[in-house]
């Protein structure tokens, strides 16, 4: 087996043990704070794996539904890793590690994955500009999701008053949590908009096209979600349950597109 | 040399008793210096907080020394000799195990409280400072400050609140985080919502706001909390700015209605907004906590919270004193 497939082998081991430490540290009422050790460790896999990619293809390795894939569990763990330690919410990285772990066992299905990739021949730098800037926005985007889950199940233990887990210990407070969410989605719809920009910037095929009036679809919709919260303001379940569904969603839409 | 401890506290002693025992923080130190001539022993600390006043010696002979600091203690308080009666007396082991239960808030009122481990510390600093500290008093409060931050540490002692309004506090900080960027109405000025919203301010609640039927009580209140007093009629133009609301009305019917919260819910926002109803009957109409963004607790839900969180401390004791007794023996005091 080739060294990138082992790269990201060893990132997927070391998210789902994260997962699986978080979560049963929370089960216990404790904080999760090694998980955030797992997943920089699972970073430097998820590097260790885009940089082999990256030499085999000589340019940024984004080519086919594995790559994407991979790349975007990078950016997710990467906006955990700036957003979580930062503000202190350590539960955040319980909550990606198995979204960070899906995202990688699908790269990982056989033939998502491209042996020996060619080479780009002809690259454009406005072509890898888009799809760099799309995956992280969707790293950004993902990660607002995944705070959106967080917020959904405070919001409900905080209705029901059920407040005896350690989940809900560890939950940071609803405040917060709406504020990370917020500021993600603005991260992620900054760089989906440069994404777009540069692919409407860069030559395309007639596939190329569809894939962009999807990629402007969903980023109207974040511009709607966003713009609706400052101007007019959204409840926090609204404003999750949007982060979430707009998320799956677009993952659905690009499967298909 | 014997270790004990002369005290009284809040199940041994009425507060008119307790009260000319109190030592204040500044005089510590000299106080367990004067402790240490008045038993004529080798070393003295004394611990004074508003529910326990204790005296902690090494002396050769123990008898003589708790004979000779009662009678001498009440010659100089000037209090008649029945005041014995309040007194507890432990030697040795006891003394020792006792100070550790102390620095774990296990002896206090509020069961697993973790002020009582900062009073303790500061006694002893200050008895150490004025150098009526020696080998055996140095020995024993080290030992039974890291038993107290093992017991706390390795137990859930300290975990929940265990009052109303430190439960109402603590949902406040899981809804708002820090408390700096709220603003807090209170409706009626009575004394359940004069606590509450203190403990509020005292973790930082930015304004508070009263509105009470007697606009006089409402600005008195408001005035020693440092906040404004609103007419009880114009309540809800308040409603657009607060994040907590404290109702204690005396009122038969409910004073909130969902149209109210409904009414204000566009100009805020849709921010999350946090309803403590400690009245009985109750202020609050339950509707207004189907709204989707309003947290509503009311009396029984924060009380039942406040009773499990002291049923879970009160399942504690036992798993709490096996490790004092633990880490006890490894100083092999006699009587151990």
């Amino acid at each position: 087996m080739d060294m990138d497939r082992w790269f990201l082998i060893a990132a997927t081991l070391l998210a789902a043990i994260g997962a699986v430490w978080g979560m049963i540290s929370v089960h216990q009422g404790h904080r999760s704070q090694l998980t955030v050790f797992w997943m920089v460790a699972a970073f430097v896999c998820q590097l260790g794996f885009l940089s082999v990619r990256g030499q085999m293809r000589a340019a940024c390795p984004l080519v086919g539904t594995g790559e994407i894939l991979a790349f975007l569990a990078w950016s997710l763990t990467l906006f955990y890793l700036l957003v979580g330690p930062a503000y202190r919410i350590s539960l955040l990285g319980v909550f990606t590690a198995p979204v960070v772990v899906l995202f990688q066992l699908f790269a990982l299905v056989p033939g998502k994955l491209v042996e020996n990739p060619p080479r780009v021949i002809g690259g454009n730098p406005w072509h890898e500009t888009h799809s760099a800037m799309s995956v992280l926005a969707y790293g950004a985007l993902a990660l607002a999701a995944v705070a959106g889950v967080m917020f959904l199940v405070l919001d409900k233990q905080l209705k029901d008053q059920h407040l005896k887990s350690g989940l809900f210990r560890n939950l940071p407070p609803v405040r917060e949590l709406l504020i990370s969410l917020e500021r993600l989605l603005w991260l992620g719809g900054g760089l989906l908009t440069i994404g777009i920009i540069a692919g409407f910037l860069m030559p395309r095929t007639t596939q190329a096209t569809g894939h962009l009036v999807a990629a402007v679809a969903v980023w109207v919709s974040y511009v709607l979600l966003v713009g609706l919260k400052a101007v007019r303001g959204l409840t926090g379940r609204r404003l999750s349950l949007s982060a979430v569904a707009l998320f799956i969603l677009s993952l659905v839409v690009f499967a298909f597109v | 040399m014997e270790l004990l401890c002369l005290g009284l506290n809040h199940r041994t002693a009425p507060v008119e008793v307790r009260e000319r025992f109190a030592v204040g923080t500044a005089s510590l130190g000299k106080a367990a210096n004067d402790l240490v001539l008045l038993a004529e022993a080798t070393e003295g600390v004394v611990i004074s907080t508003c529910n326990r006043t204790e005296f902690y010696l090494a002396a050769v002979n123990a008898q003589a020394a708790f004979e000779r600091i009662e009678t001498r203690l009440a010659e100089k308080i000037q209090v008649d000799s029945s005041v014995s009666a309040h007194f507890y007396r432990k030697e040795k082991a006891d003394a020792a195990m006792h100070l550790c239960r102390v620095v774990s808030g296990l002896d206090s009122m509020m069961l697993g409280e973790t002020e009582i481990f900062g009073q303790v510390k500061h006694a002893y600093g200050a008895a150490l400072d004025a150098g009526a500290t020696g080998a055996i008093l140095n020995k024993i409060f080290q030992r039974a400050f890291s038993v107290g931050k093992k017991v706390r540490t390795e137990t859930s002692i300290q975990e929940g609140s265990t009052s109303v309004g430190n439960v109402a506090v603590d949902l406040a900080e899981k809804i708002f985080g820090h408390l700096k960027n709220s603003e807090v109405m209170i409706l009626g000025a009575g004394e359940m919502s004069r606590i509450t919203a203190q403990s509020l301010v005292s973790r930082g609640a930015r304004s508070i706001f009263v509105a009470n039927r007697s606009f006089d009580r409402a600005e008195e209140l408001a005035k020693e909390m440092g906040g404004s007093a609103v007419r009880f009629d114009e309540w809800q133009s308040v409603l657009n700015r607060v994040d907590v609301v404290i109702s204690s009305t005396g009122s038969p019917h409910a004073i909130v209605h969902r149209s109210d919260v409904e009414k204000a819910r566009r100009a805020r926002k849709y921010r999350p907004l946090f309803f403590i109803d400690i009245a009985v009957p109750r202020d609050i109409d339950p509707a207004v906590g189907e709204i989707e963004e309003v947290y509503l607790y009311d009396i029984d839900a924060l009380e039942q919270l406040a009773e499990e969180a002291r049923t879970r401390r009160l399942l504690q004791i036992e798993e709490c004193e096996r490790i004092i007794m633990h880490e006890l023996e490894k100083l092999n005091l006699p009587g151990m």
